[in-house]
């Protein structure tokens, strides 16, 4: 009896069972679809959007500062090297207990604890604390943990021969920009390329997959000079020597090889440190070799006398009436220091005549005087790579009074740098060929690989062969027994020289009776000249003669100079070639 | 199905491999930099340490070198 009643039951449910299906089919579906759709807006819609919030989370960006190349000397050893530093700095917002923080680090850093703690109180959002830190010094800052304190990986420059050849290789800033010579001048071949990339990383951070951008090079290139770091210290050792001896305020020293131009040392005195250069007044950081004109004096004389044996006016033997030491030009009076009668003109250099001197130049005429000065390169650049090289002044010759051209003639009245007074002399020494004098040897790229090599450059023959041996005799007789240049003469080789000594300019635009530029210019053997070296020291206390004051430091260079470079002393080689080289000798040649 | 799971194993096992060694050769790289960072330094060093002001100095003062006259070169042809 109770299947019937059962089977009524279920007939009355069924259909409330079916729609329960179709409801939860519909909802299915519904939810099926509204996944769907959102799936389909999330891909397709904001797909772009949520890629990028993605990439952000696994990808960082990552800013590659390559080093300053390195700057070597002749035989590559490092002038100029680029480290890896670590610089201090604080978000002051974020630092725990200022006045505790500023004691502890100032501790370390060896600062000021009050300064300190005034910069880790200020309202800025970053502050520098100190740039450049020790690493030992890091490591006990980083031991701490303070809060607030960052520590920024940079570069710095360090400069590992300290003051040596400072003026010439300058310095570059702390933000790696060549400030000053040839940091400066090459600044867009030594910095290194900055690069930004984007590096996978994990949830930790940890970069993957980033060896291959960390290994990149990107370094700046290398420059490769002619400057011998011996040299140099051997220049800047005897000029500094020399310059405390007399009490002179600055000196110069440069030391040239006459056959290619090249530049072995450009010593400035006194010295800056390039590594503190902030530390030193702006006068000291100048290349004053390069950049400052200054009235030569007497070392001109053997310009004068190139010029007259070369255009065959006057032999070494030509005599000249020297009027016992005074002599009126117009409404000037020309003296020599000593009176003398009649001299050779290899005598008048030898003794350093100024009235002789204008004789020659009067006997020779202001063209071809002038037309000489301009072939040695006066009054233009030579060409060296420093930045701010001067022209020196050498007015035109249509300009010249006799008073002019008699001045100019002993070296007065005319401005030269240090650079263009050695390439003129040097060209003597290399048989009257003028070399572009040459600093920088070759650009190399990151990894030492040749970017451009600068090879010896010829500018001109100035005078013939003969006329610079005959030259080259004169200026041999200028530092034997008799000469102003005795106390330049060289153990164990022949010098040819010659001494300057001109008289400052004052502020009134006269000539100061107390203030004098001190110079002697020479070379070494005199047959076959290896170095050419010029010594000029500025404003002498005591003694102020070129040959007296410039001389012995010429001497000091040119022997330690010649010993290092293995050149044989002649006396090893030909003991009489002394006697070989003489005057009569030179001037039969020449006839 | 068997071989299937085995795949899936495989190919994991290599992933976790790669990602490890990846973690290694980063590290590696880093030690690497560290020891080039060193290596100049220590070429810094060595560059101040053979300037020709401390090598002289030493010579003149410690070692009583001095520079030889001419008369003392003995030329070897």
């Amino acid at each position: 009896m109770k299947r019937p009643k059962q089977k009524n039951v279920r007939e009355k449910k069924a259909p409330r069972i079916k729609w329960r299906m179709i409801l939860v089919g519909v909802f299915l579906t519904l939810l099926y679809g509204a996944v769907g759709a959102k799936a389909v807006f999330l891909h397709v819609v904001q797909g772009p959007w949520w890629s990028q919030k993605a990439a952000k989370q696994y990808q960082r960006s990552m800013v590659t500062h390559g080093k300053r190349g390195t700057i070597y000397d002749t035989r590559l050893r490092e002038m100029a090297v680029s480290i890896d530093t670590t610089s201090i700095a604080a978000f002051p917002a974020s630092v725990v207990d200022p006045p505790k923080t500023a004691r502890t680090l100032a501790k370390i850093l060896k600062l000021n604890p009050v300064r300190l703690k005034q910069k880790l109180t200020s309202k800025r959002s970053f502050v520098w604390i100190k740039r450049d830190v020790a690493p030992k010094d890091v490591e006990a800052a980083k031991a701490l943990s303070l809060a607030g304190i960052d520590f920024i990986p940079e570069q710095a420059r360090v400069y590992p021969n300290r003051t040596l050849a400072a003026q010439l290789i300058g310095f570059s800033g702390i933000d790696g920009q060549g400030l000053e010579g040839l940091e400066f001048l090459y600044n867009d071949h030594l910095k290194g390329h900055m690069v930004k990339q984007i590096v996978m990383t994990d949830a930790l951070g940890r970069g993957f997959d980033a060896e291959k951008q960390i290994l990149a090079n990107y370094s700046g290139g290398n420059l490769i000079l002619t400057i011998d770091r011996n040299v140099q210290y051997i220049a800047e050792t005897a000029l500094a020597e020399a310059a405390r001896t007399n009490g002179a305020s600055s000196g110069i020293a440069v030391v040239m090889l006459p056959k290619t131009g090249d530049m072995l040392a450009i010593a400035h005195y006194p010295f800056f440190n390039p590594n503190s250069f902030e530390d030193y007044r702006r006068e000291r950081w100048r290349n004053r070799a390069i950049t400052d004109p200054f009235e030569p004096g007497s070392t001109m004389k053997i310009f004068m006398a190139a010029g007259a044996i070369d255009s065959g006016i006057c032999t070494p033997s030509t005599i000249f009436y020297c009027e016992d030491g005074r002599y009126r030009l117009g409404r000037n009076t020309i003296h020599d220091t000593h009176p003398y009668g009649w001299l050779t003109l290899l005598e008048i250099v030898k003794y350093s005549s100024n009235i002789g001197t204008v004789k020659v130049a009067e006997s020779i005429g202001r063209d071809i005087l002038y037309a000489n000065l301009k072939g040695f390169g006066f009054g233009e650049k030579t060409g060296i790579a420093c930045p701010g090289e001067t022209t020196g002044l050498l007015s035109s010759a249509t300009r010249w009074t006799r008073i002019d051209m008699g001045a100019i003639s002993f070296g007065q009245g005319i401005s030269v740098s240090a650079i263009q007074l050695i390439t003129a002399t040097a060209a003597i020494a290399n048989d009257g060929v003028l070399m572009q004098p040459r600093i920088v040897k070759a650009l190399t790229d990151n990894n030492g690989r040749l970017i451009q090599s600068f090879e010896p450059r010829k500018v001109r023959n100035v005078i013939s062969p003969v006329s610079a041996r005959t030259i080259r005799a004169i200026m041999n007789s200028v530092t034997t027994e008799g000469g102003t240049g005795v106390n330049a003469a060289v153990d164990g080789y022949s010098v040819c020289g010659k001494t300057g000594t001109a008289q400052k300019i004052d502020e009134s635009g006269h000539y100061a009776k107390d203030k004098y530029i001190s110079s002697f210019i020479g070379f070494a053997p005199c047959e076959s000249p290896e170095i050419v070296v010029l010594v000029i020291l500025d404003e002498p206390k005591e003694k102020h003669y070129g040959g007296l004051v410039a001389a012995p430091a010429f001497s000091k260079i040119a022997q330690d100079t010649l010993n290092y470079l293995n050149i044989t002393p002649e006396e090893k080689l030909q003991p009489d070639w002394n006697r070989k080289m003489t005057l009569a000798k030179v001037t039969e040649s020449k006839k | 199905m068997l071989l299937f799971i085995v795949e899936l194993f495989g190919y994991t096992w290599c992933r976790v491999q790669c990602i490890g060694i990846g973690y290694e050769i980063a590290g590696e790289t880093q030690n690497h930099q560290k020891l080039l960072k060193w290596q100049k330094h220590l070429m810094v060093e060595l560059a101040r340490l053979k300037s020709p002001d401390r090598v002289v100095r030493i010579a003149r003062t410690k070692l009583n070198l001095v520079m030889p006259d001419p008369k003392q070169i003995v030329v070897i042809q």
